[in-house]
């Protein structure tokens, strides 16, 4: 990332990441669920695969709210 | 194993795909709202990922025999539809060269004809 390019999160941004956090957790469970239960070999390797794409979306989510961490206002004008 | 199960995986593969369906669409609007560059980017890669994901679920659901696609249109509606269409495209292309080629006072908006100099070349 470019951080020329980098700017402070808006109200907006940091909702949907918040979101978007919790989708993929759900997401995480869901597919770590389906792995764990079915009988069927294509499924359970499709969904451990899930498990960690969901997994690396999490932690670009993570990334970005750190990267941002320090351009955030400490004070609200 | 199986009456342990909470769910059949069926019903759980169903709602872990709407589910994506919806991130798919929540991830998409994000972008577009982003005002900073990097979250944008993000936010597209991100949009990509999950469609890409999607697809791959949903063709592993109907390999699987757990999801019925919707009926096939028929090829009277399709013919239709595209004759449709084709008159849409027809009525676009009079409207696009009305007012971009010397259309004089009849531009609705001059100021986007600055913005799609190139517009009328897609059609020909």
């Amino acid at each position: 990332m470019n951080n020329q390019q980098m700017q402070a999160l808006t109200c907006k941004e940091l909702e949907y990441i918040s979101d978007c956090i919790s989708n993929e957790s759900m997401q995480i469970k869901l597919c770590s669920t389906i792995a764990a239960q079915t009988q069927n070999q294509s499924i359970r390797q499709a969904c451990q695969q899930y498990v960690q794409t969901h997994e690396q979306h999490m932690q670009m989510l993570a990334d970005c709210l750190r990267q941002h961490e320090q351009l955030a206002p400490a004070q609200l004008q | 194993m199986t009456q342990n199960q909470m769910l059949p995986d069926k019903d759980l593969l169903t709602t872990t795909l709407a589910d994506l369906r919806r991130s798919v669409r929540e991830y998409a609007t994000a972008a577009t709202e982003a005002s900073c560059p990097t979250v944008r980017q993000m936010f597209t890669q991100l949009t990509d990922s999950t469609l890409k994901m999607q697809g791959e679920m949903y063709q592993l659901m109907s390999s699987n025999n757990m999801y019925n696609a919707p009926s096939q249109a028929a090829r009277q509606e399709v013919s239709k539809r595209l004759q449709s269409a084709q008159q849409t495209q027809t009525q676009d292309q009079q409207f696009v060269q009305q007012h971009l080629s010397g259309g004089m006072g009849m531009s609705m908006g001059s100021g986007d004809n600055q913005s799609h100099p190139g517009s009328t070349s897609q059609y020909s």
